[in-house]
């Protein structure tokens, strides 16, 4: 199986795109770039290309599933065909449908869900570029896209993966170093509530490394909460400025 | 957010901390959680010193959910003789990106005593109800003032858009007179 590469940390301890072992990727966030969509954003996390929209609250249906006390939230996970290397089927995966769950539940503890009762909440993540790391990136981008509909939130979720690299703990791991790597830990946390939404692992790592790693992957995630941040600031706080021009 | 730069025009994000119970009342667009305000929403901070409340100005508006008393309008979907059903898409100004579905009783129709709900409205025309109720699940609604009632509508016989003239709805095309709940500005919105 192994090893396409020699070695995916050289002597310097450089990763292979050049990151250091707690460096992300670079980063790019835009708040509202879909027009007929309640909410939208999109990000860039190094080749990850991720767009999603927000739809809602609206009337549910079929009406049986409406919930009597709350929204229903509908999370949708896609990856374009075009996303990866070889063609993928656009058909919806069992891991897509896995990830749509997951998402799902890392997003369902920061909305206000009681106050829309009835009603559901539609969340499109759609996967333009492909390069590790998409779910992470994906509740990031979604999380920013329901604050842009302007639904009420406990706070933004961000999201952020770590794991082990040829024996290093690294941060933001990209597709190679997902598959070859030793072990990979997505995280999704509600920074300002110091709570977390999503936790999941592959691969092996002792219970001191996993400490590390995780403590690694809650650096990330606020990070990236400061980008998120940024990103509705860059949009609404200009708004704003030309209104008081007029 | 610092003891030092607390002040209102500032921009926040949702979850952001706002200060604690002992300092504020919450006000909208905010909740508390362990002691702790922090927004709910994205917006600028309102602080009434003199109040002690601190509230968050919107910039987004965004959500839209039929309520007590807003304006709302939509496509007639369905007319039996007592009720109609109004596939709702717009609320205030806002149009929704789904529906919600409201329901017009004959009693709430009009002012004026109508015998049968076919006098009130016909199956694709466009209303302006105002929510009455929301209970049993369904959003109940009001055509019962001089504003509300049919905005837009069709006529029976031929499907031309129907025209407001002395007598009542006319068809410009086929002639035919018909009967509808109208609201004061009909044909003007």
């Amino acid at each position: 199986m192994r090893k396409t590469h020699e070695k995916l940390i050289n002597e310097n301890s450089t990763r292979l795109d050049g990151r250091k072992s707690n460096q992300l990727r670079p980063i790019k966030i835009e708040v509202g770039t879909l027009s007929n969509a309640d909410g939208s954003a999109y990000i860039e996390q190094g080749k990850n290309k991720i767009l999603a929209a927000v739809y809602g609250p609206k009337e549910l249906h079929p009406k049986h599933r409406a919930l009597p006390d709350r929204a229903l939230l509908i999370c949708r996970y896609h990856m374009a065909p075009f996303s990866v290397q070889e063609r993928k089927s656009p058909a919806p995966s069992r891991r897509e449908i896995e990830i749509s769950k997951v998402i799902r539940e890392a997003l369902e503890p920061s909305v206000f869900v009681e106050y829309y009762p009835r009603t559901s909440i539609d969340i499109f993540i759609e996967v333009l570029q492909a390069d590790g790391g998409t779910r992470c990136s994906g509740i990031t981008v979604a999380s920013l896209a329901l604050a842009d509909a302007g639904i009420p939130m406990h706070d933004l979720v961000s999201a952020c993966a770590a794991g082990k690299v040829d024996g290093q703990l690294v941060l933001d791991l990209n597709d190679i170093e997902d598959k070859e790597g030793e072990a990979d830990l997505p995280l999704a946390l509600m920074p300002n509530l110091n709570a977390i939404t999503l936790i999941q692992m592959d691969g092996d790592l002792s219970i001191n490394e996993f400490e590390q790693t995780l403590n690694l992957a809650k650096e990330g995630c606020k990070q990236i909460h400061a980008l998120q941040k940024d990103a509705l600031k860059a949009k609404y706080a200009a708004v704003k400025e030309v209104v008081e021009e007029k | 957010m610092r003891e030092n730069d607390r002040k209102s025009g500032q921009f926040v994000v949702p979850g952001e901390r706002l200060g604690v119970i002992e300092e504020f009342i919450p006000g909208t667009g905010t909740y508390t959680k362990d002691g702790v305000i922090h927004s709910q929403i994205t917006g600028r901070t309102l602080l009434d010193m003199l109040n002690k409340k601190v509230s968050i100005y919107p910039l987004i508006h965004g959500v839209s959910v039929p309520k007590i008393g807003s304006i709302v309008a939509g496509q007639v979907s369905n007319v039996q003789s007592k009720s109609a059903t109004l596939r709702i898409s717009q609320i205030g100004n806002k149009f929704l990106s789904g529906n919600f579905t409201g329901i017009l009783h004959i009693s709430d129709a009009s002012l004026d005593y109508v015998d049968i709900m076919y006098d009130v409205c016909k199956p694709g025309d466009i209303m302006r109800a105002k929510v009455i109720s929301t209970m049993n699940r369904t959003h109940h609604l009001s055509t019962s003032e001089r504003n509300l009632g049919v905005i837009c509508s069709f006529c029976s016989h031929c499907g031309h858009m129907l025209t407001l003239q002395e007598r009542g709805l006319r068809c410009p095309k086929c002639g035919k007179i018909e009967k509808r709940k109208f609201a004061s500005d009909y044909g003007k919105g």
